[in-house]
């Protein structure tokens, strides 16, 4: 097989060391529309900060599309190209495959490119698994897929969608008096099911950009081991999860050490935990009480007591029983799930 | 958004297809000044942190420790040696009352900062030059007498701005209470010599065996010099007015140690010792005497347990370590015995009321005890010794009568150190003294320059609430204790007790600091701001600017600034920077057209340096 692929060189990215390290130009500027606290918007940063000058970013629908290029002004500094709703995928592999064949007949420079795109969780977790999948597969053509998942369609005013946790009010699904919890299904798991499923995805991860530098490391790692590969970045929304926007760093720490997002890494088919979380899986530190993540959040606010205690009883499964605790859902018994009635 | 008055540039008018050309890139950026979004506005606002605020010197001891981290260790100790001369003696005897105020006191252990202090301290005795120099000579004579604490103080200050200082010193070597009022195994001796070699590098002439009154008069003073600092101290022991007071084998604290210091020393103490007292001077002498040949040493206080007594209790801990015996609740009433001490009466008695002006209850119907001794040291205080001086000068307390600027009358004369504070309420502690005779060092250069004089500042916004700050990103972390000799080992020699930091540990304890209110250059704004409208121009420091046109107010630096420097400022506050509703154009660049140069530079760098 090695034979027939052959991967690009790539640039060579190493890890930053301490935030003192930091390169001082900023890829992604001042000056875009998205809404106070925005933790996307810290993701674009960071991300073409860790990527640096020499990248194109693709970037499908979604609020960092729309909130970030109006009326002939952008804030990306880098090449920027706007993509199809679920087309994020098909975009980084045709990026790739262009500039592939643009250096091979000589037409640019043969030089490393990153090539990234990024999409929401409506764009990467409901429309375009399909293009993320196919692209995942294709190990001869270098490109990152980065997810920043705010648990909602939230530019379009915060419906549903596939990564929406169970029991939030969105506009689709907002309690009423009859039926308290109107969304009953949990969260995809999308990190897990890219890494399980992709043999030739060198490198799959999940990062939250409360814990900025190791995202940065763990994008500049994606970009520097080449093939394609994927990032699953959690993003507290103010707006869609309804709290203060000064919470937002908060938040994500939050999700991070109740369990409720577990930072991990496969690389090469290793699995690690990494961060705080494998500090967690150590016993080094407990884990905060879902409780306290669940009420700093409005999407949360109608939540009875027996709520909480079901939402926590699943995380704690995802710790206790899971096969591979945090990463991958099988279990070894069948378990009755008995939700609250709403 | 109104645009009401507005004038469109117009490379902004909508564009016609293949007849307006559209707005240039990083003019498109200025197009939306997001600033109009904010109601309240993060500024930088350094607060005064509890350590730099309780020290009696009011060191930036934030600073120092912040350089310390660093590794800056020769910038720690020119910004210590601001505020005070001799970090290397205060480093081993302060009674740190920082420590008392840090911040982390109530979320693990304080810092250990008198320790951070001693290390910056002892760096700077190896150093061959000071960092130190005299200002540019003014051509004016101020003369300093006592070479203690506030004498230093005050001469070293006044080196510094460029006075010719002589200091009058009574004794035969300088040093004063540093050198006579703390023994050997706290500040051994070299250490302050080497410090009077600094103030005489400066430039400052020292007279030793030149006391006031004697040798010099009031008058003389006056003639001679432009202006004089007393920093004369309390010399005389205080009695207790016990009978028999005067026979052979009572000896008086701060004599009996001055003594030893100085080297004239004759005493011979016999086997058991009592001490009458509860102080700091009290337990020095304590623990003195235990090397001075003691072998049984009794402690005799009035307080009626160790938290009234006013002393530090670190020192009554390592006393107590040694063998002391302590005794509470008991008054001497008597010396007994034939022409030598034999025995002590007591009495029970009670204390009531302030420190240092104490009436005290003796309770004399109970039959009393008796406590047999072959010496008694008495060490219940000290009085001032100024029958020399002007009567005009002299107040009610028996100490200098001054203003609250420590002057005396409209004369060119000031007092610092403990004859300026004795009654007023501040601790009679060495760095107070330093404190005093830094102010008063400063308010006689302005007298003498015809400027207002300048009271003691007042705090403004001390941050002692550890909820301004961010807690989460401080891990707990034990502090480092400094090593000692064991008890058994260190009673019985000169040899300093407590050791010093090693440079790890030192870097390691000025790592713990929270920087509290002050910003300390740790990033965490530039990080975690999602416009990016926090710029940092510079890598090395932490002067941040915040791109107010484009600032939405979110607030998330403000709560995630670990050290609570941030600090959120309604909108209406402000005057200037202010991006109004019916701007639609911000007046500055964004960060696009800032950086536009380095960018377009960009592209010619290689790629291993970006």
């Amino acid at each position: 097989m090695a034979t027939y692929i052959q991967i690009d060189p790539t640039q060579k990215l190493d890890p930053f060391k301490s935030v003192k390290k930091l390169p001082l130009e900023e890829y992604f500027t001042s000056g875009h529309r998205t809404c106070q606290g925005c933790e996307s918007a810290l993701v674009m940063k960071m991300m073409a900060k860790a990527a640096g000058p020499r990248s194109i970013i693709l970037g499908s629908t979604g609020c960092m599309y729309v909130a970030n290029t109006t009326y002939y002004s952008t804030s990306w500094v880098v090449p920027w190209m706007h993509t199809q709703l679920g087309s994020s995928g098909s975009a980084a592999l045709g990026t790739s495959a262009a500039l592939k064949v643009l250096m091979r007949k000589g037409k640019i420079k043969n030089e490393p490119i990153n090539v990234i795109a990024f999409c929401g969780d409506g764009g990467g977790a409901d429309m375009g698994v399909g293009a993320i999948s196919a692209t995942l597969t294709h190990a001869e053509y270098n490109s990152l897929i980065l997810m920043y998942d705010n648990e909602s369609y939230a530019n379009t005013d915060i419906q549903l969608s596939g990564s929406t946790p169970w029991g939030a009010n969105t506009t689709f699904s907002s309690p009423g008096k009859v039926k308290r919890i109107m969304h009953r299904r949990w969260k995809k798991n999308m990190a897990g099911m890219m890494a399980a499923g992709h043999p030739e995805c060198k490198y799959v991860a999940t990062i939250c950009m409360s814990y900025g530098l190791h995202g940065m490391n763990s994008i500049r790692k994606a970009l520097a081991i080449g093939g394609p590969t994927f990032i699953h970045s959690l993003d507290p929304c103010p707006k869609g999860w309804d709290y203060d926007p000064y919470l937002s760093h908060e938040m994500g720490e939050l999700a991070v050490n109740s369990g409720v997002w577990p930072l991990y890494e496969v690389e090469n088919g290793l699995l690690r935990l990494t961060g705080r979380t494998e500090q967690i899986a150590a016993g080094k530190i407990r884990r905060v009480p879902v409780r306290d993540y669940l009420l700093k959040q409005g999407r949360f606010a109608h939540f009875t007591n027996d709520d909480i205690d079901y939402f926590q009883s699943k995380i704690d499964d995802m710790w206790e029983k899971w096969l591979i605790p945090g990463v991958i859902p099988f279990r070894r018994d069948v378990e009755a799930d008995t939700p609250p009635s709403s | 958004m109104s645009t009401k008055g507005t004038r469109i540039p117009d490379w902004l008018k909508v564009p016609f297809a293949g007849i307006t050309p559209g707005p240039s890139q990083d003019k498109g950026q200025n197009l939306f000044p997001t600033g109009n979004w904010r109601s309240i506005r993060p500024v930088y606002r350094d607060k005064l942190p509890p350590c730099n605020n309780a020290c009696g010197t009011n060191e930036k001891i934030q600073g120092y420790l912040d350089l310390v981290k660093r590794g800056k260790y020769l910038d720690a100790y020119a910004l210590i040696k601001e505020d005070m001369p001799f970090p290397s003696v205060t480093g081993r005897v302060c009674y740190h009352p920082c420590e008392q105020a840090c911040n982390r006191g109530k979320y693990d252990e304080a810092i250990s900062i008198r320790a951070v202090e001693r290390f910056l301290g002892d760096l700077g005795q190896s150093l061959k030059h000071d960092v130190v120099e005299a200002g540019p000579s003014n051509g004016k004579k101020v003369a300093v007498v006592g070479s203690g604490p506030a004498g230093h103080s005050a001469a070293y200050q006044l080196a510094r701005i460029g006075y010719k200082v002589t200091i009058l010193e009574k004794s035969s070597k300088a040093g004063g209470l540093n050198r006579g009022g703390i023994p050997d195994w706290v500040l051994p001796q070299h250490i302050l010599d080497r410090e009077i070699e600094r103030l005489i590098e400066l430039g400052i002439a020292i007279k030793t065996n030149c006391e006031v009154g004697k040798d010099v008069s009031w008058d003389d003073l006056k003639r001679d010099y432009d202006a004089c600092v007393l920093a004369i101290g309390l010399t005389e022991p205080n009695g207790v007015r016990a009978e028999g007071e005067d026979k052979e084998g009572v000896l008086y604290g701060l004599p009996f140690l001055r003594d030893i210091g100085m080297g004239t020393s004759k005493v011979k103490l016999g086997p058991r010792v009592a001490v009458i007292g509860g102080g700091n001077t009290a337990i020095d002498c304590a623990r003195e005497a235990l090397r001075q040949g003691a072998i049984e040493v009794t402690m005799i206080t009035v307080e009626a347990n160790t938290d009234e007594m006013p002393c530090s209790p670190e020192d009554l801990h390592d006393m107590l370590e040694e063998g002391v015996d302590l005794w509470h609740g008991r008054a001497l009433t008597a010396v007994l015995g034939a022409g030598k001490v034999e025995t002590l009466q007591l009495h029970p008695a009670r204390f009531s009321g302030a420190i240092n002006a104490s009436p005290i209850t003796i309770n004399r119907n109970v039959p009393a005890e008796r406590f047999a001794v072959d010496n008694v040291i008495i060490a219940v205080g000290q009085r001032a010794s100024i029958d020399w001086l002007p009567q005009e000068f002299k107040n009610e307390r028996g100490t200098i009568k001054i203003d609250r600027f420590g002057r005396l009358g409209d004369t060119n004369f000031f007092a610092a150190g403990d004859i300026a504070q004795f009654g007023s309420g501040q601790p009679l502690m060495v760095v107070n003294a330093v404190g005093d005779g830094k102010r008063v060092a400063f308010n006689l250069d302005k007298a003498l320059r015809g400027e207002p004089l300048q009271p003691r500042t007042v705090a403004v916004d001390v941050i002692m609430d550890l909820n301004r700050m961010n807690m989460t990103y401080f891990p707990h972390f034990p502090r480092a204790h400094q090593s000692m000799l064991s008890p058994v080992t260190r009673r019985k020699t000169q040899v300093e007790v407590i050791q010093g930091f090693s440079e790890k540990q030192a870097s390691e304890e000025a790592g713990r600091c929270f920087s509290c209110g002050t910003c300390n250059a740790c990033d965490n704004c530039y990080l975690v701001c999602p416009e990016p409208c926090i710029a940092r121009p510079e890598r090395s420091n932490g002067l941040y600017k915040i791109l107010v046109d484009y600032c939405k107010g979110c607030r998330v630096c403000i709560e995630e600034c670990p050290t609570g420097c941030l600090e959120g400022v309604p909108e209406l506050d402000f005057d200037t920077g202010v991006v109004r509703m019916d701007t639609a154009f911000a007046i500055s660049p964004g960060l696009h057209g800032r950086q536009a140069e380095e960018l377009l530079n960009l592209a010619s760098r290689p790629a291993k340096d970006i």
